[in-house]
């Protein structure tokens, strides 16, 4: 019971630390929390059931091409949502991407409609491993989870491409004046978030299944991983994933499983009050 | 963005012949569209709590909808279990409501801004979690039935016209104490933190104590939104009081504009009408209110009101321009 609700736990974590992940580039590169990230991972979870079940499509060949349309999708969301409210006051653009969360979730339920769906999982079956039944489904997402933070990894830190938005998410200003394109920077950050949050979803969907809603839920966990790993950290984000999921399994195995959520949100404003920074410092500083 | 705290007849003599003519609502329409004025009045008294919070102390709550709902079922219960009427009812609800936010702000508001908001997105969903499960207090997810009326002294106001008119009394009662709040040294206070929390700790405000004595005032305008609700409806749900409803408040005060009380009335107009006027259109009415949002928010980042007196400056600055001009 044990092994098998920590791999479960782990599994569920490392999603949602990716989705924080995801929120934490973008907070980094403009200094907005996104609160239509949620809705990401349920877009990318419908493009997924797409190429996946309408088209027939094998699973994990579907969940690369969800993930390049979400990266679409996240390019577009920053031109209107925020490259065109750039200079306005931060609540404005808190509320224009809550717009936003309400066009990606009508369009969601006026395309694919409001039954529940359900997707192929990347391997079917289980394996017993010392007296627990463990869902290969759960493996596959660690496996998949780990290789993205892998490259996305070397991606900041080892190619120019990085550079660049590491030098933007610094200082808009000053990298534009050393030559760097600011738009096509942030939109590529926008296309890296959103690309990766789709991909959850479609990981996400053969477990929880595919609603209009569930990007809410998710969302907010998201949420909870930042804050509990420290702001605007991005092994922070992951480790916040990783206790949001294990006290959400956990939890709902020994506690109560109604309280899910609140016991996360207890975890979560325990750590605002006792260690407001979170587990890590940020990398980049606090913008003034 | 400054702004001095004078008196500002044009807005409080709008404000004065909108709820004019809102009285006079029960007489020319029907009594659905009567019910619908209610419940946006209700919706009303909560923006203006989110007014209060943002508009003048600039902290960003998203737990409104939660207090909301701690009005409501306080509310609740006085009214069925402890058989008291509706006035007491109506103070427990505020006074409830006020304390659990003042205390829940002694601790929430040692967080700043970002930190803040998320504190408050947590105590959402967790109030939206004990709503839902905790049955003794809520009914559970069944929820709480047969509220009994508005009772004052032996009447019962048992039509919709006569709800109507208590719910106007208290919203313009409200609106007059949140007016005089933003003339107070209190209200001046509240927005010396917006513009510069450090500047105002170094004048001597103690802005913890401050801010949340804003978070008690919103509590209690919530509180009262509440007590409303729970007579008016007769029935509540934890489906009622969610995270997305307080998405909604705040959506309303940032289309209104959060520089006056006026800002929060203007913007539930438009979202109710909005809400109401493309019913007919039901499948796609979310969808063209989001793209609606996100469109306001490009052309008007401050809202109707903050629009309109960028304008009618642009035009003052004008005639002055012409009459230097002339001579």
């Amino acid at each position: 019971m044990i092994v098998q609700l920590l791999v479960s736990g782990i599994a569920v974590g490392i999603v949602y630390g990716l989705i924080a992940m995801g929120m934490v580039l973008i907070f980094r590169a403009v200094g907005i929390m996104n609160f239509a990230q949620g809705d990401f991972l349920m877009f990318g979870g419908y493009f997924a059931y797409t190429f996946n079940q309408m088209l027939g499509l094998n699973i994990v060949l579907s969940l690369i091409l969800a993930s390049l349309c979400m990266g679409v999708i996240g390019v577009i969301f920053m031109r209107t949502s925020y490259w065109a409210l750039r200079g306005a006051q931060a609540k404005a653009i808190i509320v224009s991407a809550m717009g936003a969360s309400i066009v990606l979730k009508e369009g969601a339920r006026l395309i694919w409609g409001s039954i529940p769906l359900s997707l192929d999982k990347v391997k079917e079956g289980s394996v017993t491993v010392a007296g627990a039944t463990i869902q290969w489904q759960y493996v596959a997402i660690i496996g998949i989870a780990l290789l993205l933070m892998l490259l996305v990894y070397l991606l900041l830190e080892k190619t120019f491409v990085g550079n660049i938005l590491q030098a933007t998410a610094q200082d808009q200003y000053m990298s534009s004046l050393v030559g760097i394109p600011v738009i096509v920077s942030i939109g590529l950050t926008f296309f890296l978030s959103a690309a990766l949050t789709g991909i959850c979803g479609g990981l996400l969907a053969p477990i929880f299944f595919l609603s209009n809603t569930m990007g809410a839920t998710a969302g907010s966990k998201a949420f909870a991983a930042i804050v509990i790993g420290g702001f605007g950290s991005v092994p922070g984000a992951i480790i916040g994933g990783l206790i949001v999921g294990l006290v959400e399994q956990f939890g709902g195995a020994y506690i109560s499983s109604t309280y899910q959520l609140v016991l996360i949100y207890v975890v979560l404003i325990a750590f605002l009050m006792f260690r407001p920074r979170g587990l890590f410092k940020e990398k980049i500083q606090e913008k003034a | 963005m400054l702004q001095k705290s004078k008196k500002n007849p044009v807005s409080a003599m709008a404000m004065t012949a909108f709820a004019l003519l809102l009285a006079l609502a029960p007489v020319a329409t029907s009594v659905y569209t009567v019910h619908v004025i209610s419940v946006a009045m209700i919706s009303y008294l909560c923006v203006l709590s989110v007014y209060v919070l943002l508009g003048l102390c600039g902290q960003n709550s998203f737990a409104q909808a939660g207090l909301w709902g701690v009005g409501a079922y306080l509310a609740g219960n006085i009214l069925l279990k402890t058989g008291g009427g509706t006035l007491t009812a109506f103070v427990v609800a505020i006074a409830g409501t006020a304390l659990l936010a003042f205390v829940l702000g002694f601790a929430f508001f040692r967080l700043k801004q970002y930190y803040f908001t998320f504190a408050s997105i947590g105590l959402m969903t967790i109030l939206n979690g004990v709503f839902m499960n905790w049955e003794p207090f809520s009914g559970g997810a069944v929820g709480m039935k047969n509220i009994p009326t508005f009772t004052f002294f032996g009447w019962q106001a048992t039509t919709e016209q006569s709800k109507f008119y208590i719910v106007l009394v208290v919203c313009i009662v409200a609106t007059v104490l949140i007016g005089l709040l933003f003339r107070s040294s209190l209200g001046r206070a509240f927005m010396a933190i917006r513009d510069n929390e450090m500047t105002a700790d170094s004048m001597g405000i103690n802005s913890l104590l401050t801010k949340s004595i804003a978070f008690a005032i919103s509590g209690a305008l919530c509180g009262a939104a509440g007590a409303l609700h729970a007579s008016l409806s007769g029935y509540l749900s934890y489906q009622s009081f969610t995270y997305n409803q307080s998405t909604i408040y705040l959506i309303m005060i940032m289309i209104g504009g959060t520089i006056s009380p006026a800002g929060a009335l203007i913007g539930t107009c438009v979202i109710t009408i909005l809400q109401e006027g493309f019913r007919s259109l039901q499948d796609y009415m979310q969808l063209i209110y989001g793209v609606g949002v996100i469109l306001l928010m490009i052309f008007q980042p401050e809202g109707i009101l903050g629009g309109g007196k960028a304008l009618y400056e642009r035009i003052c600055e004008r005639r002055k321009k012409a009459k230097a001009g002339s001579r």
